[in-house]
């Protein structure tokens, strides 16, 4: 039996398929200090298990200083002269006009901070070889000060890493834990390499107790091999996700862009929009050509702004992650006015307790949830028996003007920030949004994906099965990957091979590589990242993505400063029992729901009874156990055998 | 159904951002493509400022004089803008910064009629003159600091304009660089117009632009219940810049009523040297103070509607052509926001921290290199000054610059210079009951014989405290350890080492 496990803040998702393709749904509540627990809970019901792939936020819990999990204490060792690059970062500050800003705390304080002599020079040169003698008194020191894990990052490790492989030799001998830049994050600017270092040292000790614990208890269901999520939409192993524990940050939200990877090449769909919102947030993320896009541009802990990162808001690292943008738009976010009237939707949210006032928890501002009850698009029953209170909703969204209008006003207010998202993900790529079929799941996305397409141009919309716990779902099947990265490549020919090799050693189930470059004209700062089929057209490809992307080219050299290989194994065909086939029409029933400017009487159904081959006219709602789908009128809908719901409009 | 108002605000907000991060990602040069030293607005045909993405507020104000500028000389001149037409401009006394800042601006056609402007400013590293970077310590006129380009057509119906682009590559010293950013430029602003196009498409013109005057008048509104709640009068303050041995005096009479006005008249007149900020520099900073009194308030032209500033023809604040200008953008521009604040402590006391580094610390450097010219600018931050409630914080950019620094791997890989160290300046913060944040230490050997100058600013009194908060540390540079005024251009040989120390912030309340 193969089982999905997906922690969240809230929930605890697990999908279990067993040999014979059934398949079991369990969600339950997480368990933030310890979420083995929580997983075990889940796993009990289960037999032996062969396979366990997970997803987890044990990472980016640990570094928001969540849930009493400590961070460890960290110590640098940096070039003589540099040690404050840490926290100098870039030296802007996060907001403008805020006189009262703050930079991000660094990970290490001052007196952790200690500088050894040692130099090397753009071209890799060494200028200084290391003194070993003051890495010895400086571990000393660090050691005595109470650091557990050590982060070392001499200035350009990137071009030549002796330096820095020395300095870790030596370390090792006396510290456990030990990150070098050049094997996190071995390119230029050594704020973000130091970044990354310093936020993969605080999170080795972490992440390894944790898998070590999960995988202890796990021994009782027949020692399963583990795989992890990572941040780019691999699935790695536990031994990669303790080396480079920096790589599993946005381990959850990249499950379900792969899981939408997998899904959309099995329906024919080589781009897809993945649309996922939930309680607090909505993330889109983009698959283009089957695969799942990344970028390098991260900061954990950092703010958003109209789903963009603010810059400077926290500690950078860069390692790919799946290509996110997020905005504060969720089931729970809170609906309200400013003080020259303007309505207001977010950030702020109610979350799961007390949650939307017509929850009846005590929550006492209307929240998104609370509008769409009230404009009929859900019921007043959740699947898990929540009886919705309509009154209470109404009370609430009748303080800041008519009760309809402020719900009608306040829903396209958040599709415009969930639309900016992904916009964010599409068009600032350089990708036209309707060429592309929009992925809508978790809890609330279905609900407002006929919104957003209309809002962005897309005609198709697919409600995958099983929206609430698509995550875990859609991970199942996920492709385990293994990357390895060489910057300035002399060769991308023989280098690529030489990488594969590589690969093919340390992984040799590997079916097959995929190639990756991040090209540049010389002399620009960032790069487009350009797959890799026949090395001799990065160039052509290049020059085009260029011009598709700012419209543009220039005459000048171009250069590839990054080549990525990932050594890929399939993960397990998609198999999931089909839908039933058309018998009859599905019965429903009736329900008055405010649409576009007027109340109608929508027919109301429910998923799992509407066979394949039914046409499913709009206006019309579509209930489940996790989500309810809201089909708006000029959109017609059919059960896929994936047991997909496609939405259509001319 | 009528789309709300804030629908269509946001959504040319967008675009002024989306503008932002195609200029980075495409642009050539590190003070772009690293330090992000450009912004982007969306201009109504009024000239009014209907979006800008936050990027750096010395620019961001100054488009409010700028873009009025440009639009009565291109009236005056008779040149009338017509589709796929781009404006290029850096002249200081109509674009309202300094040479360095090279403008873009596209009318925005839709259906053969103008409906807006989209609008660009980026820091060129070098537009010419005797001087690596173009900003001269020891210019007096314009015309020492380098080439100065008044609004003219750098394509026209979308083709570009051979003529001045040539002119370009023989006058600006790294026209590599400079084009390849202008490109960027030209790119932005087509993104603008493409977005803008979508935005009639979906809405139609006429909701368009009613959603933009009503974004305005709402922000107006928005603007003058703040200034409801801040105490009537007139606030008073002075601040100083340093020239040689002399100390240059800014003073400001700021009225708060139901606009904010900042007078100038007691400052003093111009000066013969390149301090001088034309009127776009001293509106921007005014404006940016103001500004930062407020917390959730949109910076289009409804805010800089109730924003007044009046300064005297002559004076440092409002210079007369040509004199020079060049530091005034990016030092001047900083006491002048110092003074401003200094002003409104007065009026809300618990609003204003005491007052950062006040200087960029801008190091101009370049020369010749085996046949070819580099040219490398940087800025570095300091201290912010306490505040009323805790610490500044240390090493960063503060008030009119929020520019990047240049990553020390990326610096060397493109310039003939071998960083030394890069540090915290421990206890350059004012002492007080809250201290002022430390200042930054930075210092390289150059690997050939280099060209350098560097304005700074407050090296012999540095930033003010607050209630009894003890000053900052003032700043300093040094050239292989010899210690060197505040502005100065010196020809340093292969070897040597340069260290600047920025100041720290002033420190709040006293120490006791």
């Amino acid at each position: 039996m193969i089982v999905s496990v997906d922690v969240g803040g809230t929930f605890t998702d697990i999908v279990a398929l067993d040999e014979s393709g059934n398949m079991i749904l369990y969600k339950g509540p997480t368990t933030p200090k310890a979420p083995e627990e929580g997983v075990m809970h889940g796993l009990s019901r289960l037999g032996k298990v062969s396979t366990v792939v997970h997803a987890t936020t044990i990472a980016t819990n640990a570094l928001l200083g969540q849930v009493n999990l400590e961070l460890p204490r960290v110590a640098l060792i940096t070039t003589r002269g540099f040690r404050d690059v840490i926290e100098i970062g870039r030296q802007n500050r996060p907001e403008l006009y805020n006189p009262f800003f703050r930079k991000p705390t660094p990970l290490v304080p001052r007196e952790l901070r200690f500088e050894v002599s040692e130099r090397t020079g753009p071209s890799g040169e060494v200028l200084q070889e290391l003194r070993e003698e003051e890495l010895t008194q400086a571990l000393k020191e660090a050691k005595g000060r109470g650091a557990t894990s050590l982060a070392i990052s001499f200035l350009h490790s990137y071009a030549n890493p002796r330096n820095e492989l020395r300095a870790k030799e030596i370390s090792s001998g006396i510290f456990q834990y030990v990150s070098i830049s050049y094997e996190v994050s071995p390119a230029p600017r050594e704020y973000e390499r130091t970044s990354s270092t310093v936020v993969n040292a605080a999170l080795m000790p972490v992440m390894r107790r944790y898998l070590e614990s999960l995988r202890e208890s796990l021994r009782t269901k027949g020692e399963p091999e583990l795989f992890i999520m990572a941040s780019s939409g691999g699935l790695i192993d536990v031994d990669e996700a303790g080396r480079r524990p920096v790589q599993v940050i946005e381990s959850g939200p990249a499950a379900g862009v792969v899981g939408v990877a997998v899904l959309s090449r099995l329906m024919g769909e080589p781009n897809a929009i993945s649309f996922d919102m939930g309680g607090t947030t909505a993330k889109a993320g983009t698959v283009v050509n089957h695969e799942v896009e990344t970028t390098q541009d991260y900061e954990v802990g950092g703010r958003t702004h109209y789903g963009r990162l603010v810059k400077g808001s926290g500690y950078p690292v860069r390692f790919p992650f799946v290509d996110l943008a997020e905005v504060s738009a969720g089931g729970g976010t809170i609906i309200w006015r400013d003080e020259a009237g303007a309505l207001r939707v977010g950030p702020l949210s109610a979350g799961a307790d007390p949650g939307p006032m017509s929850y009846g928890k005590g929550g006492n501002k209307p929240t998104l949830t609370d509008a769409n009850l009230v404009l009929g698009r859900i019921g007043d029953t959740l699947s898990e028996g929540l009886k919705l209170n309509r009154e209470l909703a109404l009370k609430g969204l009748r303080e800041l003007g008519d009760p309809v209008s402020v719900a009608r006003d306040a829903i396209s207010l958040a599709s415009l920030e969930m639309a900016r998202a992904i916009r964010l993900v599409t068009v600032e790529r350089g990708h036209d949004p309707s060429e592309f079929t929009m992925f809508a799941f978790g809890g609330a996305g279905p609900q407002y994906a006929l919104d957003l397409a209309e809002e962005m141009g897309i005609n198709k919309v697919v409600i995958p099965p099983h929206p609430g716990l698509f995550s875990a779902l859609g991970m199942l099947f996920a492709d385990r990957k293994f990357e390895i990265s060489r910057s300035y490549p002399k060769d991308p020919e023989t280098e690529f091979l030489e990488m594969e090799r590589e690969l093919k050693r340390r992984v040799p189930e590997t079916k097959y590589f995929l190639r990756y470059a991040e090209v540049r004209y010389e002399g620009q700062g960032w790069e487009l990242t350009i797959p890799v089929g026949d090395p001799k057209r990065i160039e052509d490809d290049f020059q085009r993505k260029h011009l598709s992307t700012y419209g543009f080219t220039l005459d000048r050299p171009v250069e590839v400063v990054t080549i990525r290989s990932f050594a890929v194994i399939p993960g397990l065909p998609f198999t999931l029992p089909r839908p039933k086939a058309k018998s009859g029409d599905p019965p429903f029933t009736w329900r008055e729901v405010f649409l576009k400017d007027s109340w109608e009487r929508v027919k109301v159904f429910k998923r799992e009874e509407i066979p394949m081959g039914y046409q499913l006219e709009g206006p019309a709602v579509v209930e489940e156990y996790s989500s309810t789908t809201l089909v708006k009128e000029g959109w017609r809908g059919e059960v896929h055998e994936t047991g997909s719901l496609v939405l259509r409009r001319d | 159904m009528k789309v709300k108002w804030e629908v269509l605000s946001k959504a040319t907000v967008f675009v002024a951002e989306e503008m932002g991060v195609a200029l980075k990602k495409s642009a050539l040069s590190p003070n772009i493509r690293e330090r992000m030293d450009h912004s982007c607005a969306v201009v109504d045909v009024d000239g009014r400022i209907v979006a800008q993405a936050e990027h750096i507020p010395v620019h961001l104000g100054s488009f409010r004089v700028g873009v009025r500028n440009v639009l009565d000389y291109l009236e005056r001149e008779g040149m009338e803008l017509r589709e796929g037409d781009s404006v290029l401009f850096n002249d200081p006394y109509i674009s309202g910064t300094h040479l360095n800042d090279v403008g873009v601006l596209t009318p925005i056609f839709v259906e053969g009629k103008l409906l807006a402007y989209a609008v660009n400013k980026a820091h060129h590293v070098d537009v010419g003159g005797p001087v690596p970077g173009s900003i001269n310590p020891s210019a007096t006129t314009l015309f020492e600091e380098g080439f100065v380009i008044p609004p003219v057509l750098v394509e026209r119906g979308g083709v570009p304009v051979k003529d001045v682009l040539k002119m370009i590559r023989e006058n600006f010293k790294v026209p590599e660089y400079s084009l390849g950013d202008l490109s960027a430029q030209l790119a932005s602003n087509r993104l603008g117009i493409q977005r803008v196009r979508q935005l009639v498409d979906k809405y139609g013109r006429e909701m368009l632009t009613q959603g933009w005057e009503e974004t305005l008048r709402y922000t107006e509104r928005m603007v003058r219940k703040e200034l409801e709640r801040w105490p009537k009068g007139r606030y008073e303050a002075e601040d100083y810049l340093e020239w040689g041995e002399d100390f240059l005096r800014i003073k400001v009479t700021l009225e708060i009523g139901d606009k904010v006005r900042a007078d100038f008249t007691e400052t003093q007149e111009q000066m013969d040297g390149p301090l001088n900020a034309v009127l776009g520099v001293t509106y921007s900073s005014v404006s940016f103070a103001v500004r930062s009194m407020m917390e959730d308030v949109l910076t289009n032209d409804g805010f800089y509607s109730v924003v007044e500033v009046s300064a005297e023809e002559g004076s440092l604040v409002n210079p007369r052509k040509p004199a020079a200008v060049g530091g005034g953008n990016v030092e001047t521009s900083q006491r002048i926001a110092d003074v401003t604040f200094l002003a409104l402590s007065k009026a809300l006391p618990e609003r204003v921290p005491a007052a950062p580094h006040g200087t960029m610390m801008n190091i101009m450097m370049g020369g010749v290199v085996r046949g070819k010219y580099w040219s490398y600018y940087e800025t570095v931050g300091g201290g912010s000054g306490a505040r009323p409630n805790g610490d500044g914080e240390s090493a960063v950019h503060v008030n009119m610059s929020n520019t990047l620094n240049t990553p020390i791997e990326i610096a060397e890989r493109q310039f003939p210079i071998l960083f030394t160290k890069y540090m915290i300046r421990e206890g350059s913060g004012g002492r007080g009951k809250y201290r002022g944040g430390d200042g930054i230490v930075r210092g390289f050997r150059v690997l050939y014989p280099t060209k350098l100058s560097i304005l700074a600013d407050r090296f012999r009194l540095g930033p003010w405290g607050l209630n009894g908060g003890e000053r900052g540390k003032p700043g300093k540079a040094l050239v292989s350890g010899r210690e060197m005024p505040s502005k100065f251009t010196v020809l340093l040989r292969e070897g040597d080492e340069v260290v600047v120390e920025t100041p720290g912030g002033g420190g709040y309340g006293s120490p006791g």
